[in-house]
């Protein structure tokens, strides 16, 4: 053991420790009270205490050993709990996912250790371990993967078998992956039920680029695609000694224990090329005001900032200084004048949080009611400037430094943390008393070199906001901080439906269907005469459905513009589409079609009956997925078709409908009541089921077809 | 890109510590009690020069006054506020202002209690002599220097918090810095101030209004636990009702501090690098002035006898969630116990029955949780199972999938393997949290304030341990009934479609 004294620095940053004083706290005369006193005197003043100097700390030495195969060890002894706990680094990370399977590391991660091994099912392990009491668990964060186990002394032998065949040979059995993708996808559709989620993620994923590695997310169709032999490959080429640490801490003897691990790991022995640098950040400043909109929220929660450094910068110190006058706790100006003075936030703080190896984020974040959204954030901006163009006090720089100083005592109050940094500054190549020169650093901070730093690294012109709340209530806009704003679309985008494989005999067979539906209806050549339509019905919910009863009018030209006018008990609502964008408009409000509202239209056009049964004239996809049952794909549109097979006439027409909240729901359309008009059998009656539940009906009052409809007549806005 | 993975909330107990008996933990504990009623445990632990601190008081939300819900939450937050001497640039100016805003108060008051025949153009001016002698007190306030003192000094962790059954304030400090929280610990209860009162209300109910979103999680738990509580205090939220909230006044702080917080009605939990004798000096100097009173009053109301199920139903946007709770007794019960292995066999790890039932076999829903006291457990309260549905299934769904589980629960014995291993798991998961400073400072004060004693902390253990297989079966039999139960849910909302749809996603 190494007893370093690097706390006796500390306490040159407090108050009075310069007056020597003797150790013993019973030989200072303040202590008086402990004597019998007729009267107690009245507590000093806090300014007046004196502390005695701190008792040194002790620094354990960490035992560094490199196996035969290459694998690096750390042991460092800790007897006051009968615990053995362990951790394997490997070098590794989710920025190496694919850009077309991302969450492939995460799932490996996962399932590494669920999905058991060559000898035991992850159910297996789960029992013989939660017997036990102890735990062996995996995960593969952004830069790093991790297998780690904790134990009693007495259950080592066991525990320690099971933590290296999960290291070593894991099984990733499917059900477990299917387990891991069911928990994720829960996490994708469960990501803007939280504002406060929305804004950090939007803010973090916006200024690393959302294209980048840094910023972008994992999607059903991501993590649809990852394989089990996908998850064994991206084992294989990251899991092998040469590129992973193990640390272990606990109640061993270090020389033992170095034996033991020798021994366990020597069938550990392939080889793979060194694992390359993680993909550089590459982001471009995302300048301006992103507004991500929730109606349902009372709070309007943001995130500000701009690209960091790295903890090696050397100005890092005078960077986190800033940060925490600006906005690091209670004593901050950012707390003192958006909360205490202001009362309107809860929470606020801004951190510049500095990476190991690649650049971190300086951000300003917290939530406010959405009437105090404008001047809030406006607040912030002025204290961001503030703290740019003068110098900090005296007071705050000293409030700060012994803040930081101070609290440092804390980094080392267990032997785990000891061994945890050691594990970091190893992995990414900093030196071994890196919170010492950080210390040193910190000491020297002046006030000119906050000011310094401030001036060269905040740019608050060039800053990211995200603000996730409900405008309607904002009281004023958001462009009155006098930046561009930006809507964020933060529809999930669903699942793509694999289409049939088509291969010849489906193929024909499908034209072969499509041509008696066409055969039944009329004619190809009647339908192809169709250059409008106009179709008036009346559409009735079911009382759960939550949906007003309307009356409807749709208007189509050939060969894609659509519009839909409905009344209903809250007002009018009118949709248009000419196919790939629209707009809408309502009593709540009118705007763009965005979303899953423009996905929904652009079905609409696609499932436009006369075109939709001259889908083979039209280029699309036509396949035959049975007798009487015809899959139509052209674009990101795609249905089946199912025909009577009596009459050859359409009998449902089957798609998945895009849902607000969560993956689509499978809706069906029942045609009955057909009709003669133009020559054509149309359905004059129409029954919809969404997700097998009874949803809606629509009865046709009138339907008129080549009326000499004009453009401009469907392009109105109301 | 950051992972946003959903973490299962498994009770993954890490470790056990099988020879810490409570003979040995003993030798490390000293406790006394002042001659004004307060009391102290104090644990040596010299591992590195840090000391945690930790006070309970045994007073929560679950006594807030009707009508005044939200008051030992705004209490908590005075408490940082200062003392005579602390946070302010002139006490005698101050307390003269502090006392003209409470006088405007009184006048704004005076005038909306005439209700139809209030003039509003007077409550309107007082409004305005109120803003301004608000900003006069202000002006003599030293900002949040409670608080930068103990930063300044390496304040640690530093919070507080406010249940329903109790309020507690921790931070850790380094240990050459001991005497430093008895100063500040003791003045914020021996003078207290409760400046910027009105400031800091508009604060709390920014708070209130971050952890109950409209649809959220925290809008569901709170109209959960009001639907499942008639009567007893449990029903109110800890942070209050908004409206409530609103009209907190100073003065009400004031005379909830002087009842509840009375000095036999506090402990204090010190660990870490500490001696004890001079930790006994340091109290008595500092804490001794505290003047002993009688102890404040229990809360009288008994919750009636629950008549048949219920359910609240929260409107969202968000994801379906869904929580089901079965009334149970307090925690002095002979049978807590028996809850709390019921809740492991349920819910701690992947071996437990909700978990291996609902999302490794069904894969019905994404996470699972059991809690065998909500929202608190002082006095009689819920057993509560939490479920996340997954992507495509619906809460009828796991609503059903858990009625038959628990029905199966109830009418067949738990195995001697299952039980001996949440025995296992129970012990390992309390001896496990012996080993941070902060960590057991919270529990010894904890189970002081709520047992009158720390050991109970090391019998609990004794006591799972005697739970059999027919206590489970009994206890599950009774518990598990639809009269008993309570569930909420969150549905998505009713709307028109197009105009409800373009609206949401602009």
């Amino acid at each position: 053991m190494t007893r370093l004294s690097v706390l006796m620095l500390l306490a040159a940053g407090c108050v009075a420790a310069q007056v020597p004083l003797p150790q013993e706290p019973t030989a200072t005369p303040r202590k008086s009270a402990a004597a019998p006193a007729p009267k107690p005197a009245p507590p000093p003043s806090w300014k007046d205490l004196v502390y005695p100097p701190i008792h040194a700390v002790a620094i354990p030495d960490v035992e560094t050993i490199t196996l035969p195969n290459g694998m690096k060890l750390y042991l460092l002894e800790d007897h006051e709990l009968l615990l053995v706990q362990g951790t394997a680094r490997i070098r590794t990370g989710n920025l190496f996912d694919p850009p077309e399977k991302i969450g492939l590391a995460t799932l490996t991660g996962m399932v590494l250790r669920t999905g058991g091994t060559r000898t035991k099912t992850g159910e297996q392990l789960d029992k013989e371990l939660e017997d036990a009491a102890a735990s062996v668990e995996s995960s593969i964060d952004e830069g790093f993967g991790s297998v780690s186990f904790s134990c009693l002394k007495e259950n080592l032998g066991e525990v320690l078998a099971d933590f290296h065949d999960v290291l070593i040979e894991p099984e990733f059995r499917q059900d477990k992956l299917d387990l891991a993708r069911t928990g994720m996808s829960g996490g994708i559709a469960r990501r803007n039920d939280e504002p406060q989620g929305i804004a950090e993620r939007e803010f973090t994923n916006t200024v690393y680029g959302k294209n980048t590695p840094y910023g972008w997310e994992e999607e059903y169709d991501t993590i649809d695609r990852v394989t089990r032999a996908d998850l064994a490959s991206f084992y294989r080429r990251y899991f092998f000694p040469a590129n992973t640490m193990l640390a272990v801490w606990g109640d061993f003897s270090a020389p033992e224990m170095k034996v033991r691990l020798e021994k366990l790991f020597a069938d550990w022995t392939v080889e793979q090329p060194p694992v390359p640098a993680f993909p550089p950040v590459s982001a471009k400043p995302a300048v301006g005001t992103y507004l991500a909109s929730k109606s349902d929220v009372t709070q309007t929660f943001f995130s500000m900032g701009q690209l960091g450094g790295l903890l090696k910068d050397k100005d890092y110190p005078a960077l986190e200084i800033m940060a925490d006058i600006l906005g690091g706790g209670f004593q901050s100006r950012l707390f003192r004048r958006v909360r205490t003075e202001m009362g309107n936030a809860y929470e606020i703080g801004a951190d510049w949080a500095a990476n190991y190896d690649h650049p971190g984020l300086f951000f300003i974040s917290g939530s406010t009611k959405s009437v105090s959204t404008v001047e809030t954030l406006r607040a912030i901006l002025e204290e961001v400037e503030r703290i740019r163009s003068t110098e900090v006090s005296e007071e705050e720089l000293k409030t700060a430094k012994d803040t930081a100083l101070n609290s440092l005592v804390f980094a080392f109050d267990t032997k785990a943390k000891t061994l945890g940094r050691i594990l970091n500054y190893e992995y990414y190549g900093y030196p071994r008393d890196f919170i010492q020169q950080y210390q040193r650093a910190l000491e020297a901070v002046t006030r000119a070199d906050v000011l310094r730093a401030a001036k060269r690294y905040l740019a608050p012109a060039d800053f990211t906001i995200v603000a996730a709340g409900n405008p309607e209530q904002f009281g004023q806009p958001l462009s009155k901080l006098g930046r561009p704003v930006t809507a964020l679309d933060l529809t999930i985008p669903e699942p793509k439906k694999q289409a049939v494989q088509p291969d010849a005999p489906s193929l024909a067979k499908g034209r072969e269907i499509l041509a008696r539906v066409q055969r039944a209806v009329g004619g190809a050549g009647k339908l192809a005469a169709v250059k409008d339509f106009t179709v008036t019905q009346n559409d009735r919910f079911d009382p759960s459905a939550g949906r007003l009863d309307a009356s409807e009018t749709d208007r189509w030209i050939a060969p894609s513009h659509l519009r839909q006018d409905s009344r209903q008990a809250s007002g009018p609502i009118s949709t248009y589409c000419d196919g790939k964008l629209g707009w809408f408009s309502s009593p709540r409000g009118a705007g763009p079609l965005r979303g899953v509202t423009l996905r929904e239209m652009r079905n609409e056009v696609f499932h436009v009956y006369f075109s939709l049964l001259l889908a083979g004239a039209a280029g699309a996809n036509v396949v035959a997925v049975d007798d009487r049952t015809v899959e139509i794909s052209a674009g990101d549109g795609i249905v089946r078709l199912v025909i009577d097979p009596a009459t050859g006439l359409p009998q449902q027409l089957l798609y998945d409908s895009p849902q607000p909240n969560g993956p689509p729901k499978p809706m069906e359309e029942e045609y009955s009541d057909f009709r003669e008009v133009n020559g054509i059998q149309v359905p004059f009656h129409v029954t919809y089921h969404l997700g097998g539940k009874y949803l809606a009906e629509s009865t046709v009052s009138q339907f008129q077809i080549n009326t000499g409809l004009q453009l401009e007549d469907l392009e109105r806005r109301p | 890109m950051i992972g946003h993975r959903l973490t299962l909330v498994l009770l993954l107990t890490a470790a056990t510590l099988p020879a810490q008996d409570l003979k040995e933990f003993e030798k490390k504990v000293t406790e006394f009690t002042l001659a004004n009623g307060l009391h102290f445990t104090v644990v040596v632990r010299h591992e590195a020069p840090v000391v945690s601190f930790h006070t309970f008081v045994n007073a929560g939300s679950a006594e807030d006054p009707g009508g005044e819900t939200g008051l030992a939450h705004m209490f908590e937050h005075m408490a940082f506020k200062g003392t005579e001497s602390i946070g302010t640039k002139n006490w005698p100016a101050e307390k003269k202002a502090l006392q003209d805003v409470e006088d405007v108060y009184d006048r704004m008051e005076a005038e909306r209690n005439k209700g139809p025949k209030a003039d509003q153009s007077k409550i309107g001016y007082f409004g305005m002599q109120l803003k301004q002698a608000i900003n006069v007190a202000q002006s003599y306030v030293e900002s949040n220097e409670y608080t930068r003192i103990i930063e300044e000094n390496g304040g640690a962790g530093l919070n507080a918090d406010t249940s329903f059954d109790y309020t507690e304030y921790f931070y850790s400090l380094p240990s050459n810095r001991i005497e430093l929280w008895f100063l500040l610990e003791s003045q914020r209860f021996l003078h207290p101030v409760f400046r910027e009162f009105y400031q800091e209300r508009d604060v709390v109910q920014e708070e209130n209004r971050m952890r109950n979103q409209p649809g959220s999680e925290g809008e569901l738990l709170r109209d959960f636990a009001a639907t499942a509580f008639e009567a007893f205090p449990y029903r109110n939220p800890p942070g209050g009702w908004p409206s409530d909230v609103e009209n907190l006044r100073r003065g009400m702080a004031q005379a909830f501090f002087d009842k509840y917080y009375v000095p036999a009605n506090i402990n204090l939990a010190i660990v870490g690098d500490v001696d004890p004798a001079q930790a006994r000096r340091l109290a008595e100097r500092y804490f001794g002035p505290m003047p002993a009173r009688p102890l404040p009053p229990l809360v009288h109301t008994v919750e009636p006898a629950q008549d048949g199920p219920k359910t609240a139903v929260v409107e969202s946007q968000s994801q379906p969630l869904f929580a089901a709770g079965f009334k149970r007794p307090g925690q002095d019960d002979a049978d807590d116990p028996v809850y709390e292995v019921i809740s492991l066999i349920l819910s701690g790890g992947r071996t437990s029955l909700l978990y291996k039932g609902l999302v490794q076999e069904k894969k019905i829903a994404i996470e699972v949780e059991a809690s065998p006291a909500y929202p608190s457990s002082r006095y009689p309260n819920l057993f509560v199972i939490f479920v996340a549905p997954a992507v495509g299934h619906t809460v009828e769904e796991n609503q059903k999938a858990l009625e038959d589980l628990l029905a199966g629960f109830g009418a067949q014995k738990i195995d001697a393997e299952t039980l001996q291993r949440v025995k296992t798991q129970a012990r390992a998961a309390v001896i496990r949290r012996l080993d941070s400073n902060a960590g057991l400072a919270s529990l010894l004060a904890s189970y002081y304030g709520n047992y009158g004693d720390w050991r109970k902390l090391f019998t609990q253990i004794d006591d799972l341990n005697k739970v059999t297989a027919e206590d489970v079966e009994r206890v599950a039999r009774s518990c598990f009934v639809a009269q008993n139960r309570t569930v909420a849910f969150t549905a998505a909302p009713r709307r028109p479609a197009a105009a409800g749809a373009g609206e949401s996603r602009q």
